[in-house]
């Protein structure tokens, strides 16, 4: 269909075969890397995105450690350090982090018959900062300390710091891996016109005969293998956006709720949105054009190498 | 058109082919090329459709010495020349009408301009009934005459046939020789190369006659 749309307006006869094996190897293995590129792009771009979403997210929150004291003290202690915090420019909320709370996050690891209520455990205020360049660290840490000198703030700053280079390291394979694959892609693509070429030598040398000109032949072969890399990167964008839709669906039915919301956590939603989308199609665009200017090179060797 | 100046001829580092041709083809001339097989017929058409280069002496075909002309120049001068090849060399791909038709396309003609002229000429050779099949489908003398048709329908300058006549009967022979004949009148330089000499003597066209590399001119 696409062949037809392109000869359209060159000349009505097909100089180079519609379906030869050559093409079809061709077809197949743009279609493979297409696929390849587009998984990884999509990888990559689910991670940087739930990177950056969860590390601004991390980067709202602080907790405020109150060291464990008997009795009521430790409730008022706990109320001081929530007015405290509610007091402080850029905060938008401040709550406590309830026994309950606690053993609700462990159960994953301790299981849910685990108690935690005989423990000494300190006592977390979580701290929702609404605005957080307004927010000043060091002047609330200044208010706890005058009336609760145990009390501790943590931000999240190291694990934030954490997650950004494993997210930069992620994405910096992901792009190498794709610039792998790019590299491979215009290898292979060599070799597969290369092949196709002698295999049509025939028809090279007979339009040779007849004195077409290898600017002539060159576009006759060159149509062809764009049809062919366009076809082969449409089916490979077309598988990609498949996985990715499958992926999704799985993530969100067959794991259990709980552990779906872990497996989010790491890995993002598997959700590529219209941004990812925009980034598949320029992906499998990127590829259709190296197959095609790749080919052009290798038609126009080939041509200059054979004796006419 | 062609001068052959002491040309010599041979493939590699094998013996010469071809030695010490001397003669000249006029426009509108007809010449047969006779000589027994593997006198070189084949080798001395090459030679004239520049996909073989004299190794000595000098060809001169169009007022050029096609030892100076690049490639370009080349496919321009091919587009003057009709070939017929002994093998036919048919795109095996391509039905009838479109390869008969090819030489037009690639000189980037509109096939609505051609299509009748190309209709014309397969059914005048006997092949209208076949217009859509692929060579694989076609007789032997089927093929031939779907590559005669191809060499001439461009109307080149100078028409090239290896064994033209090969792989038909007589009669459609003698037909064939006929539009060659008549390609002739209208102004196309012929040299025609074959080993049936009884079709000859119908004609009376000079012979370039092979024999030992060397080459004679029987008017
Ligand atoms: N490509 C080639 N490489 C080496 N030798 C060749 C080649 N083509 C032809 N020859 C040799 O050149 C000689 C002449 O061959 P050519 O094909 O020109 O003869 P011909 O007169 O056309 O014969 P026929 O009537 O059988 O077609 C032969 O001895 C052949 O072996
Ligand atoms: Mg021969």
């Amino acid at each position: 269909m696409i062949d037809q749309f392109l000869n359209r307006n060159r000349s009505e006869i097909s100089v180079v075969p519609r379906s030869s094996i050559a093409g079809r190897t061709l077809a197949l293995l743009v279609a493979i890397m297409t696929f390849l590129s587009c998984v990884t792009f999509g990888a990559v771009y689910m991670v940087q995105n739930s990177a950056v979403a969860w590390s601004s997210e991390v980067g709202r929150e602080i907790t405020i450690q109150l060291q464990p004291v008997q009795g009521d003290e430790m409730t008022s202690n706990v109320r001081t350090a929530i007015s405290l915090a509610l007091d402080s420019p850029g905060v938008g909320s401040a709550k406590e982090l309830t026994i309950e709370d606690s053993e609700r996050l462990l159960a994953p690891w301790l299981g849910d018959e685990f108690d935690l209520e005989g423990f000494d455990l300190p006592r977390l205020v979580v701290v929702h900062l609404s605005d957080p360049r307004a927010f000043d660290r060091a002047s609330l840490e200044e208010k706890l300390n005058q009336s609760l000198p145990d009390a501790t703030i943590d931000s999240h700053k190291p694990w934030q710091q954490k997650l950004n280079a494993m997210s930069g390291t992620i994405v910096f394979s992901g792009l190498l891996a794709l610039m792998l694959i790019m590299a491979a892609t215009i290898l292979a693509v060599i070799f597969a016109t290369n092949g196709a070429m002698a295999s049509n030598r025939e028809i090279v040398d007979v339009l040779h005969f007849i004195g077409a000109s290898d600017r002539y032949i060159a576009g006759a072969f060159q149509s062809r293998f764009f049809a062919i890399g366009l076809q082969g990167g449409i089916v490979g964008g077309a598988a990609a956006l498949v996985f990715f839709i499958l992926a999704g669906i799985i993530t969100n039915y067959l794991l259990p709720s709980q552990n779906a919301e872990q497996v989010e956590l790491l890995f993002g939603q598997f959700s590529l949105g219209w941004l990812g989308i925009i980034g598949l199609i320029i992906v499998v665009a990127i590829i259709a054009g190296l197959t095609s200017i790749t080919s052009r090179i290798t038609v126009h060797r080939f041509l200059a190498q054979v004796a006419p | 058109m062609i001068e052959f100046d002491n040309v010599g001829l041979h493939y590699g580092t094998g013996p010469e082919i071809l030695r010490n041709l001397n003669f000249k083809i006029d426009p509108g001339s007809f010449h047969f090329l006779t000589g027994p097989s593997g006198a070189g017929k084949t080798s001395l058409l090459r030679l004239l459709l520049l996909s073989l280069r004299p190794t000595s002496g000098k060809l001169t075909m169009f007022d050029k010495d096609v030892a100076g002309l690049d490639k370009e120049a080349m496919m321009a001068m091919r587009q003057h020349i009709g070939i017929v090849f002994q093998e036919f060399r048919l795109l095996e791909h391509l039905t009838t009408f479109e390869n008969v038709a090819l030489p037009l396309a690639v000189r980037g003609e509109p096939e609505a301009s051609y299509r009748s002229n190309v209709q014309e000429l397969l059914d005048w050779v006997g092949l209208g009934h076949q217009i859509n099949a692929r060579p694989e489908l076609l007789s032997g003398g089927e093929k031939q005459r779907a590559a005669i048709a191809r060499a001439v329908i461009a109307k080149p300058e100078l028409l090239l046939a290896d064994e033209p006549t090969g792989n038909v009967d007589p009669e459609l022979a003698e037909r064939l020789l006929h539009l060659f004949v008549e390609l002739n009148r209208m102004g196309t330089t012929i040299i025609l190369a074959t080993h049936e000499l009884h079709l000859l003597d119908q004609f009376r066209f000079p012979r370039l006659q092979l024999q030992d590399g060397e080459v004679s001119i029987h008017d």
